[in-house]
């Protein structure tokens, strides 16, 4: 009680007004997200029964046929576990790391070109922003239709959704290094390929893994995008023939694993920023625990 | 005494040009340092004294005059000498450790004994125990004394050290002016210290230069005759009060006579 006394004392003399604001505030904000959850839950509510009567009429299913019960796609998966876990997601596992790894390697490289020449920056800047302008699923499905049905041209199409983000990132981390610095390196009599080392490229680390992140998370989708084109095996080949033959509880089941593996692949990725970049996450941020899982 | 100046500028001048505007930030600079010496440079903000630290680390060129280290002309060679910048520029991403030895690691001397050295050295620095830290993480006095001892174990004979204690408490100051003295001795480096402090030059040095408001020229030497060690003088000290109000003297007259020129 004494204490509580002190605390009220300190404060100025409109305090008792005053602690009624905070009420107030919460009572309005309570108004406002009812609000707004009412009004998501009617939009989807109405799509949901737009949809239905749109598909009912074209295909005569029926409300339960295109959405499933957890249990229906706990029962695909009990039903599809062998086929997914022996074929289809280790093809998609593959095609996704192989073409992130390679988009990483071209990211960094494209971004140290860029950061090395400026007459390079101005040829290569133009061509990248090109490269993602140009629908990427036209250019992707003009690759598999050149290149065939193998695991290659998937690879291509997850290089083309994930290395554009990655140049970008390190780039304007290569650009942001301190000029101070760079100087202090210079009066010590560092070459320019030891002020890259050992300055420039340690302080775009964080940029880079920003970038990475965001390739991570587009790069299960590129894969399977590529396999829904055309492919022998893969999640987007159980995607695309579950919807051939109106199985939606598998594709839901393909959906959902698709999801897993993505954020599987993000929270892989932090914690390789976690054990990297250790001094950025112990010091910098100090308190702040970092992006979490996401 | 009589030994050969390791460090010598020779009517060194220094022109900015930046769209049509000119700044003449030094002019008819002339300066030589014995081994061994400590020598403090005051003077108003601007006056060009961290230019004349770029020209002697050789990342700018002077428009005319020349610098010699040794007796040698320095033409655009940098890494001659230790520079220690107006900020500590630790490298956020290495430990103290790793920090200090970015010179030995620069000159491409094995990183084993540098590390070794630079251990041996830390109780001296007051670095002991923090050797895995991360800069951010430690206090700004001990950023100093880090950013110190990698300017040290440069190897170099020349020291540069701009402002060091500018950003410090008062006490902290104190005390690291007190050890730098210590460490000064015991290393026999050629010391060129910048500083805005009238007492911290006074304290420091075996001789002071007064700067100019720009055009940044030397309008003053100041020798300070105090004996030493210092490290134990009272602030009270009559001598040391007696050059304090001189060096005050001086720095007037060089501002008042950039006022009326
Ligand atoms: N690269 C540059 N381009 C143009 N002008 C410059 C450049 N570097 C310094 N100057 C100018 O030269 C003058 C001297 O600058 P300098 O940094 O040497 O001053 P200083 O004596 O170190 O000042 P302070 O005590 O505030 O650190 C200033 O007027 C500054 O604007
Ligand atoms: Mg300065």
């Amino acid at each position: 009680m004494a204490h509580e006394q002190s605390t009220v004392s300190a404060l100025p003399a409109s305090a008792p007004y005053r602690s009624w604001q905070p009420l107030f505030f919460d009572a309005g904000r309570a108004v406002v997200m009812v609000f707004v959850a009412g009004a998501v839950l009617l939009f989807f509510t109405l799509g949901t029964l737009q949809l239905f009567n749109e598909a009912r009429a074209v295909q005569n299913l029926t409300f339960a046929d295109i959405f499933p019960s957890p249990r229906e796609i706990y029962a695909a998966w009990q039903e599809f576990d062998t086929l997914l876990l022996e074929e289809h997601i280790p093809e998609t596992l593959w095609e996704t790391v192989a073409g992130l790894s390679i988009a990483l390697v071209l990211g960094v490289l494209l971004a140290a070109l860029m950061d090395f020449s400026r007459i390079l920056r101005w040829i290569l800047y133009p061509l990248l922003v090109v490269s993602q302008t140009i629908p990427t699923f036209a250019l992707a499905i003009l690759l598999i239709l050149v290149f065939g049905f193998g695991s290659g041209p998937k690879i291509m199409v997850v290089v083309l959704f994930c290395f554009f983000p990655i140049t970008l990132n390190t780039f304007a981390g290569l650009q942001s290094s301190d000029p101070e610095l760079l100087s202090l390196l210079r009066a010590m009599g560092a070459s320019s390929f030891q002020s890259w080392t050992k300055a420039r490229l340690p302080a775009a680390m964080p940029s880079f893994f920003s970038g990475l992140r965001i390739a991570a998370t587009y790069s299960v989708v590129g894969a399977i995008f590529g396999e829904y084109i055309t492919a022998q095996r893969g999640l987007g080949v159980f995607l695309k023939r579950s919807y051939s033959s109106y199985q939606i509880d598998q594709a839901y089941l393909a959906i959902l694993v698709t999801a897993v593996l993505s954020l599987l692949l993000v929270v892989l990725v932090n914690l390789i920023e976690r054990l990297a970049l250790r001094w950025y996450y112990t010091t910098r941020r100090a308190g702040w625990r970092g992006p979490g899982i996401y | 005494m009589n030994a050969e100046p390791c460090i010598e500028l020779i009517s060194v001048s220094k022109t900015f040009r930046d769209g049509g505007r000119e700044v003449r930030a030094l002019e008819n600079i002339d300066l030589a340092a014995r081994p061994g010496e400590f020598v403090t440079i005051i003077g108003p903000s601007g006056s060009g004294k961290s230019t004349l630290f770029n020209l002697i680390t050789g990342l700018t060129q002077p428009d005319s005059g020349e610098i010699r280290i040794d007796g040698r002309p320095i033409g655009s060679r940098t890494g001659q000498v230790g520079y220690m910048p107006q900020r500590d520029l630790l490298l956020p991403w290495r430990t103290v450790l790793n920090n200090v030895i970015l010179g030995p690691e620069l000159d491409g001397r094995p990183k084993g004994p540098a590390r070794r050295e630079a251990r041996a050295l830390l109780p001296l620095f007051g670095l002991e125990g923090f050797e895995n830290a991360y800069p951010d993480t430690l206090s700004g006095g001990m950023r100093q004394r880090a950013a110190l001892l990698r300017t040290f174990l440069t190897g170099r004979d020349v020291l540069l050290l701009d402002e060091p204690f500018g950003a410090l408490d008062a006490l902290t100051r104190r005390e690291l002016q007190r050890w730098l003295l210590d460490v000064w001795q015991r290393f026999q480096k050629t010391i060129l210290f910048i500083t805005h402090d009238v007492e911290e030059a006074v304290f420091l040095a075996d001789r002071v230069l007064v700067f100019s408001a720009r055009p940044g020229r030397i309008t003053t030497v100041l020798p300070v005759d105090l004996p030493r060690p210092r490290q134990s003088i009272s602030l009270l000290s009559a001598d040391l009060r007696r050059l304090e109000a001189e060096l005050i003297e001086a720095l007037e007259a060089a501002n008042g006579a950039a006022d009326s020129g």
